[in-house]
């Protein structure tokens, strides 16, 4: 997993791994990288190369997010998540 | 009250005060959180505190599910349907203006509002009839240039009469005025017939611990899209924390300081039941509870049954009184007596007893739930009757 999408809140972020999930994209829940999400807690970490398929989902469902980044530090981590 | 739980027969008819008992989920679910789940939602990253903001989310699911909704974020949990229904008649009338509401209210809607007509808003009150019915001509009559607030409940918690809501609705939503429907006597209950996605200038208020079978310190609301609402409460939200002003997005700005998480669980284990069993199922339930009662009861010259009896626009809520007695001794006598728990008095709304004749002294309330019986309903009209007698 290397791209990471941050949200405005939590709340934001539940409802976000729902939709992703039931589209049958691969996310995971982890503490929001500070520099990336100093406005909330948690963020969603997928794999970049599903780019494409991330903003379709965000745009049928109306997903309110704040950005999503190349986060390619995530990987450092990614195999305890 | 110790001795009655314990051996005595008991008999609780006070559910439009809170509901008991509640079903298994509810207490089993809220311990499970506790011991198993831990965690404060929505604030840090690690594995507990995002399980607790999962269910969370998942509880305003099933609020949605109950009320034909389908936003998550516009469910805002509160700690009572008094709370949401502040929030409400503060905010959209922070600007002065004119409010409607009817002559059947509670205190949780009269008493903000009679505050805020001190600092000058106008109050227009639609006139019920004495069986506590609601003609929602009486209701749009009162419109003027500068309402902005329609305010009303969905059924009595004096009469148990359902006031026509969704004609109500839809004359609101025709005039683009915001509507705050009071849904503490009837959510679990009777459904809104109204795609709430639709009505985008309603709020619906729920309180989680009666029909919902929840936990006190439960409750909140669903909000409309086109509603603006502001907070009462500043503070954390666990979200935009990098500012010290309050975030202006839903469901945070309402939302400041940690939820009542093991409540909220409890509250969606409640709902998940009903939503189970169907509310179809327990209106007719209550219903047939009432009818019971009411057929029992209304031809003894010694009683009058208050609001109208017509069973189909009632919820399970008996009002009424014994010829020259006190509401007061009569509540006492049932208790102690007979061990049957009801409300007598007022039930926090002067004006409804006002409406129906019934003020000062207020009466006896029977409030029924799914898990009343008609053995209890039984054993309830023996016990009136013989209590007219004794106390001739």
């Amino acid at each position: 997993m290397d791209g990471v999408i941050t949200f405005f809140s939590s709340q934001q972020v539940m409802k976000a791994e729902k939709i992703f999930k039931k589209n049958n994209l691969k996310v995971t829940i982890i503490p929001g990288p500070r520099e990336i999400s100093p406005n909330c807690g948690v963020a969603l970490c997928f794999n970049y190369s599903e780019l494409e398929q991330v903003n379709k989902i965000i745009k049928e469902n109306n997903i309110i997010y704040e950005a999503i980044h190349y986060y390619p530090q995530i990987k450092t981590i990614s195999k305890w998540l | 009250m110790v001795n009655r739980l314990k051996n005595e027969k008991i008999v609780y008819f006070d559910n439009s005060a809170t509901s008991w008992p509640k079903p298994k989920q509810v207490l089993d679910s809220m311990k499970f959180f506790i011991e198993k789940v831990g965690g404060s939602p929505g604030r840090s990253g690690h594995r507990m505190s995002i399980n607790a903001s999962r269910l969370i989310e998942e509880a305003r699911e099933s609020v949605c599910k109950l009320f034909n909704f389908s936003e998550t974020s516009n469910v805002i949990f509160t700690k009572n349907a008094t709370e949401a229904l502040n929030i409400c008649i503060f905010s959209l009338l922070k600007d002065g203006g004119n409010v409607i509401t009817s002559s059947m209210e509670h205190n949780s809607v009269m008493r903000p509002i009679r505050y805020l007509e001190k600092q000058g808003v106008s109050v227009s009150i639609a006139k019920c009839s004495s069986d506590g019915i609601l003609d929602p001509e009486e209701v749009f009559k009162q419109v003027k240039v500068n309402t902005k607030l329609i305010v009303l409940t969905h059924a009595s918690n004096v009469t148990g009469t359902i006031f026509p809501i969704e004609e109500i609705a839809l004359g609101a939503k025709e005039r683009n005025i915001p509507l705050v429907i009071d849904c503490a006597q009837t959510a679990g209950v009777v459904p809104l017939n109204l795609n709430l996605d639709e009505y985008e200038n309603c709020v619906v208020v729920f309180t989680g611990h009666k029909s919902l079978f929840g936990p006190t310190g439960t409750g909140g609301m669903c909000v409309g899209s086109k509603i603006r609402l502001s907070p009462l409460i500043y503070g954390g939200t666990g979200s935009k924390s990098d500012e010290d002003i309050q975030p202006d997005f839903l469901p945070d700005s309402l939302e400041s300081g940690t939820l009542n998480v093991t409540g909220i669980i409890g509250l969606k284990a409640g709902i998940d039941f009903i939503l189970k069993i169907g509310l179809d199922s327990i209106r007719e339930h209550e219903k047939r509870l009432v009818e019971l009662f009411i057929e029992n009861i209304r031809n003894l010259k010694e009683i009058k049954v208050y609001g109208s009896l017509d069973t189909n626009n009632k919820i399970g809520i008996v009002s009424f009184n014994i010829e020259n007695e006190m509401p007061s001794k009569i509540g006492l006598l049932l208790d102690s007596k007979y061990g049957i728990m009801c409300r007598v008095g007022l039930h926090c709304n002067p004006n409804a007893h006002k409406t129906i004749g019934t003020f000062p002294n207020g009466t006896i309330r029977f409030s029924f739930s799914y898990f009343n019986s008609m053995g209890q309903v039984k054993y309830a009209i023996k016990s009136v009757k013989e209590l007219i007698k004794l106390l001739k």
